[in-house]
């Protein structure tokens, strides 16, 4: 016991003294644009958090103030499309750089020792971040923010139908807890205009108390990359004003209605699936996420020598984007194509099961035969395990 | 780890510490969930309604066999709130159909006692709780609910869910609203109602879902909100 725990404060103190939130011990590798998403994060989460209190001026969180507050704030003030358009399409920006971060750290197998707390870290944020995309459009009170806020608190609801566990009503105190009743009104926008401010609130805290123990610079962009990214920012919220869609009428869900862009993939899922799984992929979705560490236990980092979960990781990106494109066009026939979906899956990864297998199996049989010297022209050398950490 | 006189007197300590949390915590989880009588941790029943009778429309609007209207039920559900209660909506729709049918659904809920061709179901789909259409030409459910096409039998008005397209069938044999695809678990909700000379009166409806409407936010004003003024 006492051992379990001091080996326990060991791992965690090597993974907290190799931890790298904003890619800031990576700065050597920046000629590879993949590693300046972890500045952009840092960045595009700043730009977020200073227009958003810069929005709280004018923001009334009520039913029937909010819409007019945020038209007024985009039409009216000075400069207001300016600031939401930085708040909106930085947020974007934010859920965009934190998800490439996230492929790149798994393709480039950067999660593996010591990496597995700041992968976690990391995982654990893109889930905080679509949090905060969900809380934060509600507050728009438009139709989509509406119906978006409605169906993700009714899945909850589902868990109070689990077969053996029975009806412990825990689900149901979830999505009270998050409404502050039973359907989606004040008492909603209420907490929702909390969580979302609050979710940032202590995150940036934690985050600066990282920087001040660690004295680790916060922002490793050139001023120049600063100044494209604002300018970039600046002109998108110019060109493309912010939208504010249609007030929320709970009487009516439009035909169609889609979500934010990150979670259109889910929301195809979600029409795929009984309800009670909908509520439970998710959460192996995130389980997947937050534990491949452990599962991957080879030290390998280049995808090719890892070929089962760099195939996982690939399937996870094709469907991100299949069903992001069937959503879109506007196609789901729910009797013909989850059998289709399930054997795809299935089909890949008993293939990448396979080649996993074969892999292991050529590279013992390698490291088993003496090395091969009477081939000196041979081009590259056997692939050798990769240095740890 | 062995268990010595420090470890029984760590232990005898921890009762009380663990009981005082406890009791910091309880009213904590009621601040978050009010509805939660003392000491209560969930609610597992769902708070009962109360809704009486509400004449929501007349037979003469359902003449012809497929004719349907909308209409609104209120509920009221009792809260720990200051005003001891909470109203809200039910939106649903009233259909003729064709034949006689027995309102009863394999959830054992009973509409309307006898046969009747008139049918009142509620709009809030049983699958997330979006309000679904009533659309009088299957044609626009293959059209804009993702593709399906419903089999020979059911090519008549259909009722369908614009978030995640479950449809359901009105006059579903032995079971009317039952869903006839998409990922809802059930048939729509019904109704209790009777018929009082032309008059249709909702007696009450059928429990779940915490998908419910509050009143004070169903009337947007006029153009979709655009530059009138907020109902208050």
């Amino acid at each position: 016991m006492e051992a379990v725990l001091s080996n326990l404060k060991e791992w965690l103190r090597d993974r907290k003294e190799h931890l790298d939130l904003f890619d800031e011990t990576k700065t050597a590798r920046q000629d590879n644009p993949l590693y300046i998403v972890g500045g952009l994060v840092w960045l595009s989460w700043m730009i977020v958090i200073v227009s958003g209190v810069i929005l709280m001026l004018w923001y009334i969180p009520t039913t029937t103030a909010a819409y007019r507050s945020i038209e007024h704030i985009t039409l009216d003030i000075p400069f207001g499309w300016l600031v939401r358009g930085m708040h909106k399409y930085g947020a974007d920006m934010l859920i965009t750089c934190i998800t490439l971060r996230i492929y790149r750290m798994y393709f480039a197998g950067e999660y593996k020792k010591p990496g597995e707390l700041s992968w976690m870290i990391l995982f654990a944020s893109l889930v905080l971040a679509m949090i905060s995309g969900i809380t934060g459009y509600l507050l728009i009170w438009n139709q989509r923010a509406f119906w978006a806020a409605k169906v993700v608190l009714t899945v909850p609801t589902y868990y109070d139908e689990i077969p053996v566990l029975g009806n412990l009503g825990l689900g149901r105190a979830i999505a009270f807890i998050f409404l502050g009743g039973p359907a989606v009104g004040q008492a909603a926008i209420t907490r929702f205009y909390a969580i979302h401010f609050g979710i940032s609130a202590v995150f940036a805290i934690l985050a600066e108390i990282f920087f001040y123990r660690t004295r680790r610079r916060r922002l490793n962009l050139s001023p120049l990359a600063i100044g494209l990214v604002l300018g970039f920012l600046a002109f998108v919220s110019f060109d493309r004003l912010t939208e504010m869609g249609r007030w929320a009428n709970p009487n009516r869900t439009p035909l169609p209605i889609l979500s934010d862009w990150y979670f259109l993939a889910l929301y195809q899922l979600v029409k795929y699936m009984p309800p009670l799984w909908a509520g439970i992929a998710p959460a192996l979705l995130i389980g997947y996420g937050m534990l491949v560490p452990f599962m991957d236990r080879t030290r390998e980092t280049r995808p090719l020598e890892r070929p089962f979960f760099f195939v996982v990781g690939l399937l996870a990106l094709f469907y991100f984007i299949v069903f992001t494109a069937l959503i879109m066009l506007n196609i789901a026939v729910i009797s013909r194509d989850p059998p289709i979906i399930l054997g795809v899956t299935f089909v890949v990864l008993a293939l990448a099961f396979v080649w996993e297998i074969a892999h292991r199996r050529r590279k013992a049989q390698r490291a088993a035969q003496p090395a091969p010297r009477a081939v000196p022209a041979r081009p590259a050398p056997a692939p050798r395990p990769a240095q740890a950490g | 780890m062995t268990f010595d006189r420090r470890r029984l007197l760590q232990a005898l300590t921890a009762i009380p510490v663990v009981g005082g949390v406890i009791a910091i915590l309880s009213p904590l989880f009621r601040y978050l969930k009010p509805n939660d009588k003392p000491w209560q941790i969930f609610t597992v029943a769902p708070d009962a309604p109360a809704g009486g009778a509400q004449i929501v429309g007349t037979t003469r609007s359902l003449a012809k066999p497929w004719d349907y209207f909308y209409f609104t039920y209120v509920q009221k559900f009792v809260q720990y709130d200051p005003t001891g209660f909470k109203a809200s909506n039910i939106p649903g729709v009233a259909i003729r159909l064709p034949r006689k049918v027995r309102f009863a659904n394999s959830q054992g809920f009973v509409g309307y006692r006898g046969e009747t061709d008139i049918v009142l179901f509620q709009r809030i789909c049983p699958h997330l709780g979006c309000i679904f259409n009533y659309e009088p030409d299957w044609h626009n459910v293959t059209a804009g609910y993702g593709g399906f096409t419903p089999p020979a039998f059911e090519r008549h008005a259909l009722m369908a869910c614009p978030c995640h397209f479950s449809i359901y069938d009105p006059e579903y044999p032995a079971d009317p609203g039952n869903v006839i695809s998409g990922p809802a678990p059930r048939g729509a909700r019904y109704f209790e109602f009777h018929i009082d000379g032309e008059n249709i009166v909702v007696t009450g409806a059928e429990l779940g879902g915490i998908a419910r409407i509050e009143p004070a936010d169903a009337a947007p004003p006029a153009r979709g909100g655009e530059h009138t003024r907020a109902p208050s």
